[in-house]
């Protein structure tokens, strides 16, 4: 394919950006691409925005995927949900949509404190108004310690299963 | 031949971007290698040895290549060929090495829609291809290039959007 028609092929654009990123062209393909971002501001902006957009997907602290209907969020790494935490930061501003069948997998999370509870009830209370429903999964020991301890397990339905989780929305 | 100062600005910030991308964004010549790139250019136009004055990018281009050459020669001493040193990903990572630029980004990725991201997830991250994209989520060809176009602008107005917000927080 040459230069002109990947430059006005928008997805064949994305793919050979992404390629490049990925550094999987070939030298020629590489040497002919950059001659043209040289001259083009529009594939050159398109090349940025990709760079910035890769690197934030590889570094998303959490990950949402959808099974059926059901909206699952897991921490991409070990995450602390207390005061003041980017986790906790992250996991407030994720709930922006509408989501109403939430399950949130603990599995990562390492520590939890009354700011990451209050921050899981206020959540659970949003998703409940709009006749949803938000559960947990796979909290460690010391997690779930603190969810029965403050008696929020009698509110908050906790699986270690996630098709049983699942299955229950 | 001659370029007016705007032009020549733009040449230099995307030759910066080709040679993070051959050396490396943490390579401390990065800068040196754009500068003799540029004389090299500049030199090149007012001896009036561009002969085809519309392949003027691909000029530059070929005189950047031969200044990345002759450092890697220099400087790491390897024999140059086709194949870039660099390990895979490396480029890609190289704009979020700050962590506050990765923090901004991830921050950005969270308030996109859940299907903007499954799709550019797909795309960028677990480098599907369109027919394997369309099939999981239902679209056709057309559909998907244009949700891939809208998901990646709206990526960019979001980013762009909390790069000014910040700024305007500092001052």
């Amino acid at each position: 394919m040459t230069l002109h028609t990947f430059h006005e092929d928008l997805t064949r654009r994305e793919e050979l950006i992404r390629e490049y990123l990925l550094r999987k062209v070939d030298a020629d393909t590489a040497e002919a691409f950059e001659s043209h971002y040289l001259s083009c501001d529009e594939c050159f902006e398109e090349l940025q925005a990709s760079q910035l957009l890769m690197a934030g997907l590889r570094h998303s602290r959490i990950e949402f995927r959808r099974v059926a209907d059901v909206l699952v969020l897991q921490f991409a790494g070990p995450a602390e949900l207390i005061r003041q935490s980017f986790e906790l930061g992250e996991l407030q501003r994720a709930f922006r949509q509408k989501d109403t069948k939430v399950l949130i997998d603990l599995g990562r999370v390492v520590k939890i404190d009354s700011a990451g509870l209050g921050q899981l009830i206020y959540h659970y209370s949003h998703v409940v108004k709009n006749q949803g429903m938000l559960k947990l999964l796979n909290p460690n020991a010391e997690v779930e310690t603190l969810l029965r301890l403050t008696r929020i397990d009698s509110v908050l339905e906790t699986y270690h299963d996630e098709r049983q989780a699942l299955e229950s929305f | 031949m001659t370029l007016d100062p705007g032009q020549l600005e733009k040449y230099r910030l995307k030759l910066r971007y080709k040679v993070c991308y051959h050396l490396g964004s943490s390579c401390p010549d990065v800068d040196d290698v754009v500068q003799e790139t540029m004389v090299r250019f500049l030199r090149a136009l007012q001896s009036e040895k561009m002969r085809n004055p519309e392949s003027l990018a691909a000029f530059l281009s070929g005189v950047c290549n031969n200044v990345i050459h002759e450092y890697k020669r220099r400087v790491w001493k390897e024999p140059v060929s086709g194949a870039d040193p660099a390990p895979p990903h490396s480029f890609a990572d190289a704009g979020a090495e700050m962590t506050e630029l990765r923090q901004t980004i991830g921050l950005v990725m969270i308030q996109l829609s859940t299907r903007d991201r499954e799709l550019l997830r797909a795309f960028f991250l677990e480098e599907k291809d369109k027919s394997e994209i369309c099939l999981s989520l239902g679209l056709t060809e057309t559909q998907f290039r244009v949700a891939l176009f809208r998901a990646k602008e709206r990526f960019r107005e979001i980013y762009q959007a909390s790069v000014k917000r910040k700024a305007a927080e500092i001052h």
